[in-house]
């Protein structure tokens, strides 16, 4: 049994959409340099669970904890707990009217009061990890939807969050800008950076992963480790949703 | 970088046809203009109108000097009201936004009370009421603090659009890289929003400017009241209202223009980084 504080843990959380149960009684911990990776059909309550975790989406009842402490419902506090948590959207949602540098450093100088330039060097040099660098100066509509991921990972980065949590980071891209996506992430991981991930790729999934949770329906059916979960699923539901993936 | 404007994106480029009924329908367009204009001008001409002495005055340095004076009156006050019909809108709209219920319903009411009530009607009240409560004013706040006022629920509703138009996710990666709502709302919501409406609040900028044409009610001395001085000096009314509605709509149209410019530069936030 592990006995050190879990970076993320949920105990018994449940959320409705109004009449609709999202979440049922979900409990789950992920640890300081563990890869968690969510499956799950669509509308499985995947992305409501990952916004949750900073609480981007309130929930009913349950409780949060980040670092042992438990998530308020609203406050500075609130604010310096999801400080420690990174997010990657779907749709990026960098801030549009600002450079690619600026993306970076607005956070860490608003909220970690970092000094602009320290704040500016180790955006620079983020940029650089991610291949981004050579973009710094422009906005991001100027960037294409692989390179402004990358420019999102790197502005969660800039906060030198505890654990970073993605929502499906790769699902409105092309498929040949999936893959540098994937890689800076996969690089990420290899070097111990707690993640919990929602996402459709499968192999990525198996490689990266320390830990697969499957959803369905608002509830966790199954968690295993990778290729457990992938070579031999317990639940039927699993099964279908494995067989549903490898016959497209 | 190719500067796409609003006209780009709505219409396709013509093609020879399409081109072709633009040119003629400007000639047709033009022919009528000059047809009116010829009209009036033989009006004037048989009414008198063009008599020297209704223009001669025009050739005088303090003819003009008086109509800058009442000019820059009347800038003063459209850019002094407009200032604080921006202040003013800019906290109603916050206030709308609140969670708070009791704050929300104050500033809806506002808004509501000054978009339905005429300018006209908080002007008689600067210039009737408040004195009587034993605020003394000058006659430039007597017109612009009204037509501010009246202005301000517009600039709200404006303001409020703009803010809603901001795509939600920016707001939560704001929040989730930990910034509280109302540095997020300076730093990242507002500027965006701001950016959707200035041409709604550069056409209210030109309805302020309008609306202190009633500065003749309290006796500011505004482009109008100047304006109506010359006329009763001179009782040349046709030629001075002629010019005093050139000189007005020559103002808005550069406003317009002003907007178009500031509309491109906002846009463009690579490019100033880029300058800087
Ligand atoms: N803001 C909302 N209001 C009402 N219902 C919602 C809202 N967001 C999600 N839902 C519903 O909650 C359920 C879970 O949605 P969620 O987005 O978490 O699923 P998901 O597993 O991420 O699906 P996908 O793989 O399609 O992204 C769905 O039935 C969805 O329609
Ligand atoms: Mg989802």
């Amino acid at each position: 049994m592990n006995m050190e504080t879990p970076v993320i843990e949920l105990r018994h959380v449940d959320k409705h959409f109004g009449l609709l149960h999202v979440l049922k009684d979900i409990s789950l911990k992920v640890y300081r340099g563990e890869v968690v990776v969510i499956l799950g059909p669509s509308g499985s309550g995947k992305s409501t669970l990952c916004r949750t975790v900073n609480r981007l989406e309130t929930i009913d009842s349950g409780e949060i904890l980040i670092d042992g402490e438990p998530m308020p419902a609203e406050g500075r506090k609130l604010a310096s707990l999801r400080a420690k948590i990174g997010m990657v959207f779907q749709s990026f949602n960098l801030f549009a009217h600002m450079t690619i540098l600026d993306n970076l450093t607005l956070a860490p100088v608003d909220v970690l009061r970092i000094g602009k330039k320290e704040a500016r060097m180790e955006a620079m040099r983020l940029l650089e990890r991610v291949g981004v660098a050579d973009q710094a100066r422009k906005v991001p509509a100027q960037l294409s939807g692989g390179q402004q991921q990358r420019a999102a990972i790197a502005r969660a980065l800039a906060m030198r969050p505890e654990a970073i949590l993605f929502d499906e980071p790769t699902s409105a891209l092309d498929p040949e800008m999936i893959s540098e996506v994937l890689n800076v992430m996969t690089s990420l991981a290899s070097d111990g950076m707690t993640m919990l991930i929602v996402t459709h790729e499968m192999n990525f999934a198996r490689k990266v992963a320390d830990r697969v949770i499957f959803m369905d329906d608002g509830m966790i059916v199954e968690e295993s480790d990778p290729e457990a979960f992938f070579l031999h699923p317990q639940s039927e539901r699993a099964r279908d949703f494995l067989n549903a993936v490898h016959s497209h | 970088m190719k500067q796409t404007s609003i006209r780009d994106l709505l219409y396709e480029t013509p093609g020879p046809a399409a081109r072709k009924k633009i040119r003629v329908w400007t000639g047709v367009a033009l022919a009528a203009i000059a047809a009116l204009i010829a009209l009036i001008v033989r009006q004037f001409a048989e009414t008198g109108q063009l008599a020297e002495r209704y223009w001669s005055f025009f050739a005088k340095a303090t003819t003009w000097r008086f109509l800058g004076q009442g000019l820059l009156t009347t800038l003063e006050a459209a850019l002094t009201g407009a200032a604080i019909a921006f202040a003013l809108g800019f906290t109603l709209m916050r206030g709308k936004l609140r969670r708070n219920r009791i704050l929300r319903g104050i500033s809806t009411a506002l808004i509501e009370f000054t978009r339905g009530v005429p300018t006209l009607l908080f002007i008689y009240f600067f210039f009737l009421v408040v004195p009587q409560m034993g605020w003394k004013l000058s006659a430039f706040w007597k017109i612009t603090l009204p037509c501010a006022i009246s202005a301000c629920g517009v600039v709200a509703e404006a303001l409020r659009a703009g803010v809603n138009a901001v795509p939600k996710g920016q707001t939560e990666a704001a929040l989730s890289l930990g910034m509280t709502e109302t540095r997020l709302f300076y730093r990242v919501v507002f500027p965006q929003a701001i950016r959707f409406v200035i041409p709604s609040l550069i056409a209210e900028l030109v309805i302020v400017l309008k609306d202190t044409t009633f500065a003749y009610v309290v006796t500011c001395a505004d482009l109008m009241q100047n304006a109506k001085v010359l006329i009763s000096n001179y009782d040349a009314m046709l030629s001075v209202y002629l010019v005093v509605a050139v000189i007005y709509i020559l103002i808005n149209y550069l406003l317009n223009k002003l907007s178009d410019v500031l509309a491109v530069r906002l846009h463009s936030p690579a490019e100033r980084s880029a300058a800087a």
